[in-house]
């Protein structure tokens, strides 16, 4: 009895190796592509990328039924292992999931090996500039960076003026979001060079996928993510000040468990092996700081601090902040204390100073920018400001201070009075903002409620700065689930998905 | 370990143990219940007063109380709320316990949110009870099978046998309040009944009854000197007390001479008092008054670990003068 020859009654291989006979569609037979976008599995033709030949040939002898039985039993992985962030609504909060794709998004090798030689190259930048604003400033002296930019900064903390903090690192942890334009290019659409989240996401995701399609795994070589947080501890302890234990003695300073991203500190603690601790864990005495333990005070020589500046030391930035610790800045000034990240840092992920990365490259390196910049129209400067409000239809438009998808105008798809209100907040302070082209992302097949479909997606990876570079391998897709959307930050209703960089070739 | 951490660590246990015994109290008196006519409004107060309850405005009803014993989120004794702070608790130190505890406890605290309990507890509350003790049990042996045995597992401990001592203390003193004593009764079959109904529900039957002993004695005497002081049976009051210390002294660090905390003096000061007493004392002094003591101890020790080991003051060590070129060499701190 020829099976095959039925369009509802196929013999599927399960994607565990055991064959058995299901029904219905196959994952990838309602697939339709985005008119424009690269799609990041099929070409235009339709047929597979190279690299992702194994991974359709797999993952599209997945009936749908059983494809939706996995994600269930993944979705049920999560609340169980309670990877929720939370929304205290009510009395006793409401917890959620972050949205989980189960298909993944492949990145080939050799891409993957020019990606992180221009992640390299632009940490390496960002940390030499940060040097150069805090000491000598030759980049504003040169005119490469406009000072009032620069200067201007609200991530600009004149504290940090002459310091250099132990080992020279001022951005330990960086989260650079990537994103494929329609003729597959990456760009760097932004870095985050304060407080980047979202990698517990990645080693959960990779940890859940494990559990769901074991066999897939056996089958395809993917590159290991789950030595991020080892990495970072040493690298943490690679920069340890001078006096520091031996070996120093690491901490995870939360603001509390009433944060959002709570789940995510105390799951660094916990890969890391070191304590979680909130400010109030935390004294200074003689400018050194110290762990309140039950028995006696315990010496700290590393903070990584998931905690603005602003909210760091109550003495020295925002006197009413109860999450910091009073005297750690002194401590830090004295070197007695790493920061990860560095105090101040936010001036180099400035979306206003993010334009001059590709001529810092050039400027500190001598070397041509790997990684290129997003097109931007920098509204502080009177011909791309007029160039703004003249295109506002076409451009997408942020504010420069926010982030998690806040502040923003979506050209394309506003409306004219929500333009002609962002054109009047535009001219009071152009400062404040800037444009870009709208890019259209590139799109992952992503399950919905009508079936597979093309969603976009951006790319975040995540760079350890300590005696030496290092890139987590992918880093974390994040994914809107919107059709035709383009933001894709969870806090704006986005998910996420695994990122695989295949091994060899 | 961090002061905080520890004070969680201690609070998941108590609370977790809070939980099992809220079971055991509620099924213990639905037992006495069963074989003996008490008057409603006898039959259920005595739950909310032993478990500290004296603001209770509806009627004391047996699916009032139970309600309120069970699922009450304002109630913070009901078993909803325990599971609830327990979870609270391991979810903020997650980076301590062991994995395999906080999964499991998170997935106690959903099933107890989700309409399978409900459904449990209205179509077999025996069985409902025994699940709720059974999180405890299982809790208890992931974290010895997992966690580290070493300062965390310490205040895990003393949360454990600290609550313990106190409720059963109170499961002891349902029986005080629930079914008066009566002169007449006392060594009647009838209040040997409501013994081993009690011996029961602290899971002391077989241990009671393994235990050799030489002569003829009033079961139910027997039954109280158990609960009370029994060596090695892991419920009763002494054995708990004795644990308390163990885990006080090992959290506290074991120093020859070293000066003990208040906490231990506490634990300590129960311990004597209690060694110091017989049954024969206790019947004397009457049963509820011993369990109202040991109750209130152990109130007073949960604030002196509190002092000793959560809210002490952290003294800065002196600066030891170090010179610049030794800077780079390990500093040992206590």
């Amino acid at each position: 009895m020829p099976l095959t020859s039925s369009p509802t009654t196929r013999a599927a291989f399960s994607i565990n190796g055991a064959e058995h006979q299901t029904v219905g569609p196959y994952l990838f037979d309602g697939y339709r592509l985005h008119p424009s976008a690269w799609d990041e599995l099929f070409g235009r033709g339709g047929d597979p990328h190279d690299h992702c030949c194994g991974l359709v040939e797999r993952l599209g002898r997945l009936h749908v039924s059983e494809f939706l039985g996995r994600r269930t039993s993944a979705d049920l992985a999560f609340v169980n292992q309670g990877i929720t962030f939370s929304v205290y609504a009510d009395r006793r909060g409401v917890e959620k999931i972050f949205p989980f794709d189960l298909i993944p998004r492949p990145i080939p090798a050799v891409e993957w090996a020019k990606l992180e030689a221009g992640l390299v190259q632009r940490i390496k930048t960002l940390n030499l500039f940060l040097h150069d604003v805090y000491h000598d400033q030759r980049i504003i002296k040169e005119k490469v960076v406009p000072e009032d930019l620069a200067l201007g900064s609200k991530g600009f903390r004149k504290e940090m003026v002459g310091f250099t903090p132990p080992g020279g690192v001022y951005v330990h942890i960086c989260g650079t979001d990537l994103i494929r334009d329609a003729a597959g290019n990456f760009v760097v659409l932004e870095d985050n060079g304060r407080t980047p989240s979202g990698v517990s996401y990645v080693l959960e995701n990779r940890a859940v996928m494990k559990k769901v399609f074991p066999q897939l795994f056996q089958d395809i070589r993917v590159k290991r993510v789950e030595d991020y947080p080892h990495r970072l501890r040493d690298a943490l302890a690679s920069v340890a000040p001078a006096g520091a234990g031996a070996p120093p003695c690491v901490v995870v300073l939360s603001p509390g468990q009433y944060n959002s991203a709570y789940f995510e500190h105390s799951f660094l603690a916990r890969h890391m092996g070191v304590e979680l601790v909130f400010g109030p864990d935390l004294f200074v005495h003689d400018d050194v700081v110290y762990l309140k333990t039950t028995r006696g005070p315990q010496r700290v020589d590393v903070i990584y601090r998931r905690l603005d500046d602003d909210f760091l030391d109550p003495e020295a930035f925002r006197p009413d902040s109860l999450l910091g610790v009073p005297g750690l800045f002194r401590a830090y000034r004295a070197g007695n204390v790493t920061l990860a990240n560095a105090v101040g840092t936010g001036v180099c992920d400035d979306k206003a100073v993010y334009p001059y990365v590709e001529d810092m490259v050039r400027f500190y390196l001598s070397e041509e920018p790997i990684l290129k910049n997003v097109k931007t129209y920098i509204c502080a400067r009177p011909d791309d400001l007029a160039y703004t409000l003249d295109h506002l239809e076409e451009l997408v438009v942020k504010a420069v201070n926010e982030s998690g998808g806040y502040g923003m105008l979506m050209g394309p798809s506003s409306t004219a009075a929500q333009r002609s209100e962002f054109a009047a907040k535009i001219r009071e302070c152009p400062r404040n903002y800037i444009a870009q082209p709208v890019v259209t992302l590139s799109t992952v097949p992503t399950w919905t409620d009508d079936g597979p479909a093309p969603r976009h997606v951006d790319l975040r990876p995540y760079i350890i700065t300590g005696k030496s570079t290092w890139v987590l391998p992918g880093g974390l897709t994040r994914t809107a689930l919107v059709k035709g959307s383009l933001v894709v930050n969870s806090s704006q209703g986005g998910g996420s998905k695994d990122t695989w960089v295949l091994e060899g070739r | 370990m961090i002061s905080r951490v520890a004070e969680h660590c201690f609070w998941l246990a108590r609370y977790l143990e809070r939980a099992e015994n809220a079971a055991r109290v509620l099924e213990v008196n639905h037992t006495l219940l069963l074989d003996f006519h008490v008057p409603v409004e006898q039959q259920w107060k005595p739950v909310l007063i032993i478990s500290g309850i004296h603001d209770y405005e509806k009627e004391p009803t047996a699916e009032n109380v139970q309600e309120h014993m069970t699922w009450e989120e304002e109630n913070p004794f009901s078993i909803s709320s325990c599971l609830f702070w327990a979870r609270e608790n391991a979810r903020i130190i997650r980076e301590v316990i062991s994995g395999e505890m906080w999964e499991r406890i998170n997935f106690y605290h959903l099933w107890a949110q989700s309409p399978a309990a409900r459904e449990s507890y209205d179509t077999d509350r025996h069985e409902f009870y025994a699940q709720v003790r059974r999180i405890n049990q299982l809790v208890h042996g992931i974290a010895d099978a997992t966690m580290s045995h070493g300062e965390a597992w310490e205040f895990f401990k003393l949360g454990t046998y600290l609550e313990r001592a106190s409720q059963t203390a109170r499961i002891m003193d349902v029986k005080y309040h629930t079914l008066l004593p009566k002169v007449e009764d006392v060594g009647t079959p009838t209040d040997n009944a409501h013994w081993v109904a009690i011996l029961m529900s602290c899971s002391g039957y077989e241990p009671f009854h393994k235990k050799p002993r030489p002569n003829p004695i009033d079961p139910a005497m027997a039954v109280a000197e158990f609960l009370i002081f029994d060596e090695q049976f892991p419920r009763s009051i002494r054995r708990c007390v004795w644990e308390c210390e163990g885990a006080a002294a090992a959290a506290a660090g074991n120093p020859v001479g070293r000066e003990p905390t208040v906490a231990e003096t506490e634990i300590g000061e129960l311990l004597t008092w209690l060694d110091r007493r017989t049954i024969a004392d206790i019947v004397h002094d009457g049963m509820h008054e011993t369990l109202t003591h040991v109750v209130d101890s152990v109130h007073r020790i949960g604030e002196a670990v509190h002092a000793s080991f959560f809210a002490a003051e952290v003294k800065p060590p002196p600066r030891a003068a170090q010179p610049q070129s030794l800077a780079g060499m390990s500093q040992s701190q206590s």
